[in-house]
């Protein structure tokens, strides 16, 4: 690609919120089931059905919100939006319009560049997802899924002030961050429940106006979201160097193949005939509420950093890491606050704890092992009753079985020797079995203290400390 | 032919005192319907078995004492837009055929809840887009006073079963005078409830914030029976208002002293007015003046606007409304639309629905294009929004408008269906309570010609039972509400 172009990006997140059951319905939200196994007479759009705001999502759309700074507006107004479809029963999708929940916030991201910035957020609007049409190969019928149909989503829409694929990707995982934090939503892009649109334009570096833009449907995975941005930016870059004009076109992402594919070509804006729901009263959040509900938020991520940095003392780029999920801070926080050495605490957290979650690939929320537990495991090792070595090698155990380190070090015969006359008296085995080594050692060979180091972790079982064993043998050697 | 079912409240008293049976009083329904409606053609269905079985029911509580309700045992008859559990709702529409709702509407369950005992569904204009039950895809209802008449619409079955004395009472709806235009025509009471006053729950939408369910009745004081037992708020529809029902049986005092009535001008100066309904309707206010109310006049200016604004909205909210209506989860599908989904909502929407559906379906979508959007919508609820404030300020000089209901007695089968205009314009004196969610009722003032004109009042919101006793006092004084069809 030409170098002399900016790529502007904006992009609109569906997220899905974390409620037990429908915006407008009281059928479960579920993942995975039967088809048609959670709907009603509302989902279903059955004639006099009539839809009743779910009040949970409401919060749940108010603290996504909050966390991304964005004006909650005390009244705002459910639209119909209309379309044809078969996933659609209403032949309208009740969403919001001319008065959205919320607008005017932003989000501050770490740029790939380490700066950071802020990218504006247009607004946020709660609305209803759609279901799910199914075409079976070789099938010439449609088959229709409305499990989904009416799940609470939020559209969250930035503003055109992304410039790579890079902060289209920081962006969207801080989203994803703060939205789990304040269990918004689950945001599991796997199973749809934060969805990413992406506007893409290129304009000539110094141009000030938007060049025309293409919409890239439906990226359901980070990768595919940067892949997808980048794809497209090249493409446009090719259609502008050779004098060409970018096309208004929505366009697919074939991950496979990692290529875009043209959806349709915009000519005219589509008519959605939206207006005021009828059937809905207009949303009311009253400033009382609206403070209710900001006061119930946890302490949120940037916070925490903070004072995992200036309260515990810890580096800047641990704190972040330790806040990348609450479940995570919470969990460090809970071990650091039973040990009393967050430093300490924090270099098993980072080192021992997130690369067994990682082998496994799972959340903190997997541990089975108790904050305090872990504590008295590294008590353990502090007081040179357990080794490092023999702590790690439990921890994996202990971390997704649970239990008493203690109990358990004491059940495989794991307690460091401690004993100071019992490893006095491995030195002195090891020495009068080896006098070449001492001979050696004394003839200025230094790598002998290594092999008689070893010939004493041999008779402890190797449940000492290696240190305490250097010590010891370098005072015993200097003797005469 | 058997006896017709008069009140509500003397069946309601023979039932307690045991001269007769909720069993008896079925039958004698049934045996109405069957000897009356091959001509008049109000019922839909019937659902002859469950209502007889219902009413031994009814008649089984009375025996232990635990009558329900005054209601309990009474037959009673729903618009086919209003949904039953395990019955067709069509909406006398081709593309609902074959369709069961698996679910009550919440004034179905209430009065089941109340023991009234639903005998089958009435006729009415295709999902109640019409005042003349001439679109109804199984053909008109006709009108008891002269079976070459209309009965009104789109609740025209429902007037007709009351006027016929199949049943003492039926529910219809009201967008636009679906229930007081037919009441009129067929000389009964009919009542639409300020907007919100019971649940449009289970009520198959016309258009949303017009659409209102209320009673059909030979009196006041029944339809206050009738009110009562089926208002209140419903948490399955969030517009409906929030109190309970009120009492409103107990606000029919018989007295309109110290009331001031507002006499619309615009009204009785409208040239379209016939001058018996004139004549009618100025002996009516004369009445309730002797009865002690003060008379005035009163002035809505934007009332001009009315026909033009209520047909803006309602089309708009129907055109979304009817959109559901796709043949793919129920109800009709066209048969050979196998070549993709687009032919399959052409085809079964073009075979599903009549002609007066699809005008307002058109004109709703035009009225809710991007480019016409605020020049017809936003502007007919800026309208909407005036009209109120008249109504606000005419409420200020006054406790209630008078005015007839129509401007003409029933009109002959077929005369108007070739001028929809024309139609529609005869809505002039119901769509304004509509439009400001008003509470109004109409009442018979008399016949001219041998057919029945009818006397509306309306009141402030939420003043259902002011609306009520007016037209108590004026039934308790005069004997219009005793007339019946000939035959």
């Amino acid at each position: 690609m030409s170098t002399d172009y900016e790529i502007v990006i904006g992009l609109e997140v569906h997220v899905q919120l974390r409620t037990r059951t429908k915006l407008f319905s009281s059928a479960d939200v579920s993942y995975g089931d039967a088809p048609n196994h959670h709907v009603t007479a509302v989902c279903l759009a059955l004639p006099g059905a009539l839809p009743v705001l779910n009040g949970a999502a409401v919060e749940l759309a108010a603290r996504a919100a909050m966390v991304t700074h964005c004006k909650l507006h005390p009244h705002s107004v459910f639209a119909r939006k209309h379309y044809f479809y078969p996933d659609l029963p209403k032949a309208y999708q009740i969403s919001q319009y001319e008065e959205p929940l919320a607008t005017g916030g932003w989000l501050e991201i770490e740029t790939p560049e380490g700066g950071a910035r802020r990218i504006g957020i247009t607004r946020i609007h709660m609305e209803e997802d759609a279901g799910k049409s199914l075409h079976e190969a070789g099938d010439p019928e449609t088959q229709v899924d409305l499990n989904r149909a009416g799940v609470p989503l939020v559209e969250i829409v930035s503003e055109p002030e992304l410039r790579s694929a890079a902060e289209a990707g920081a962006y969207l995982r801080k989203l994803r961050q703060l939205l789990r934090w304040v269990e918004a939503s689950d945001a599991e892009m796997e199973k749809g429940q934060l969805r990413c649109d992406a506007n893409v334009s290129l304009r000539r570096r110094g141009e000030t106006r938007l060049g025309t833009r293409t919409e890239i449907k439906n990226l359901n995975s980070f990768r595919f979201v940067e892949a997808a941005i980048r794809a497209e930016a090249a493409r446009q870059a090719g259609v502008l160097d050779a004098g060409g004009r970018i096309q208004q076109a929505t366009l697919g992402f074939d991950a496979e193949r990692g290529r875009l594919f043209v959806m349709r070509l915009k000519e005219n804006a589509d008519d959605y005939r939206y207006f005021p729901d009828p059937d809905l009263v207009p949303l009311q959040l009253p400033e009382e509420r609206i403070e209710k509900i900001r006061a119930a938020l946890p302490e949120l991520p940037g916070a925490r950093e903070q004072r995992f940095q200036e309260g515990l003392g810890l580096a800047p780029a641990d704190a972040c890491t330790l806040v990348s999920s609450r479940g995570l801070a919470d969990w460090f926080e809970a071990a650091a606050r039973a040990h009393g050495n967050a430093k300490h605490v924090a270099n098993w957290v980072l080192r021992d704890v997130l690369a067994a979650l990682r082998e496994r690939d799972a959340e903190v929320e997997a541990l089975a092992l108790a904050p305090a537990a872990f504590a008295d495991l590294l008590r353990l090792v502090d007081e040179g009753r357990v080794t490092a070595k023999s702590a790690r090698s439990l921890l994996a155990e202990l971390l997704f079985s649970g239990g008493d380190p203690a109990a358990l070090v004491r059940e495989r015969g794991l307690e460091a020797v401690s004993d100071t006359g019992a490893l006095e008296a491995a030195v002195e085995e090891a020495l009068a079995a080896n006098p070449q080594a001492v001979a050696s050692f004394q003839a200025g060979d230094a790598k002998s203290l290594n092999f008689l180091m070893g010939q004493v972790m041999r008779r402890t079982g190797g449940k000492v400390d290696p240190a305490r064993v250097r010590e010891l043998l370098a005072q015993r050697l200097a003797r005469p | 032919m058997s006896e017709p079912l008069e009140t509500v409240a003397e069946l309601s008293a023979q039932l307690d005192s045991g001269v007769v049976s909720a069993r008896a009083l079925a039958e004698r329904s049934f045996a109405r319907l069957d000897a009356l409606d091959p001509a008049l053609h109000a019922f839909l269905f019937t659902r002859r078995e469950a209502a007889l079985a219902e009413a031994a029911e009814s008649d089984a509580r009375r025996a232990r004492g635990q009558r329900r309700s005054a209601l309990d045992g009474i037959p009673v008859a729903l618009k086919d837009n209003i949904v039953q559990a395990g019955e067709p709702a069509t909406c006398a529409s081709r593309i609902l055929e074959g369709y069961v709702s698996p679910f009550d509407a919440t004034v179905v369950a209430r009065l089941r809840a109340a023991g009234a005992v639903i005998v089958g569904r009435t006729n009415l204009d295709e999902f109640a887009m019409g005042s003349s039950t001439e679109n109804s895809c199984a053909g008109p209802t006709r009108n008891p006073w002269d079976l070459a008449r209309s009965p009104g619409g789109s609740s025209g079955g429902s007037a007709a079963a009351v006027a016929a004395g199949i049943v003492p009472a039926a529910f219809g709806s009201d967008t636009g005078g679906s229930i007081r235009q037919p009441a009129a025509l067929c000389g009964v009471v009919g009542m639409k409830p300020t907007y919100g006053r019971v649940s449009r729950y289970g009520l198959v939408a016309f258009a949303s914030s017009l659409d209102q369910i209320g009673p059909f009745a030979h009196s006041a004081a029944d339809c206050a029976l009738l009110l009562e037992a089926i208002a209140g708020h419903d948490p399955n529809d969030s517009t409906s208002l929030p109190e309970p029902a009120p009492s409103l049986t107990a606000a029919l005092s018989g007295d309109v002293s110290g009331l001031t009535l507002g006499f619309l001008r615009e009204a009785d100066d409208t040239s379209g007015v016939a001058p018996g309904v004139r004549a009618r309707v100025r002996e009516a206010v004369a009445e309730l003046e002797r009865a002690g109310a003060k008379v005035r006049e009163v002035s809505l200016p934007h009332t001009r606007f009315a026909i033009a604004t209520y047909y803006l909205i309602a089309t708009a909210e129907a055109s979304s409304n009817l959109a559901r209506y796709d043949g793919v989860r129920y109800g009709r599908r066209a048969a050979d639309a196998a070549g993709s989904i687009t032919e399959l909502y052409e085809r079964t929407r073009a075979e599903g629905f009549g002609p007066e559906v699809k005008r307002r379906i058109l004109l709703g979508t035009y009225v809710l294009s991007a480019g016409y959007y605020d020049a017809y919508y936003k502007k007919a609820q800026q309208v909407r929004t005036l009209l109120r404030r008249d109504f606000d300020a005419a409420f200020e000089v006054c406790d209630a408008i008078v005015l007839p209901t129509t401007p003409e007695t029933a009109f002959r089968l077929g005369e108007k269906s070739s001028d929809p205009l024309a139609l529609y314009l005869a809505d002039i004196f119901t769509v304004s309570a509509n439009l400001a969610g008003l509470p109004g009722v109409s009442i018979p003032c008399g016949l001219d010609a041998g057919l029945p004109v009818g006397f509306q009042i309306l009141g402030r919101p939420r003043e259902d039972a002011t609306v009520l006793r007016i037209a108590d006092a004026y039934q308790r004084r005069t004997d219009h509400h005793r007339a019946r069809p000939p035959r």
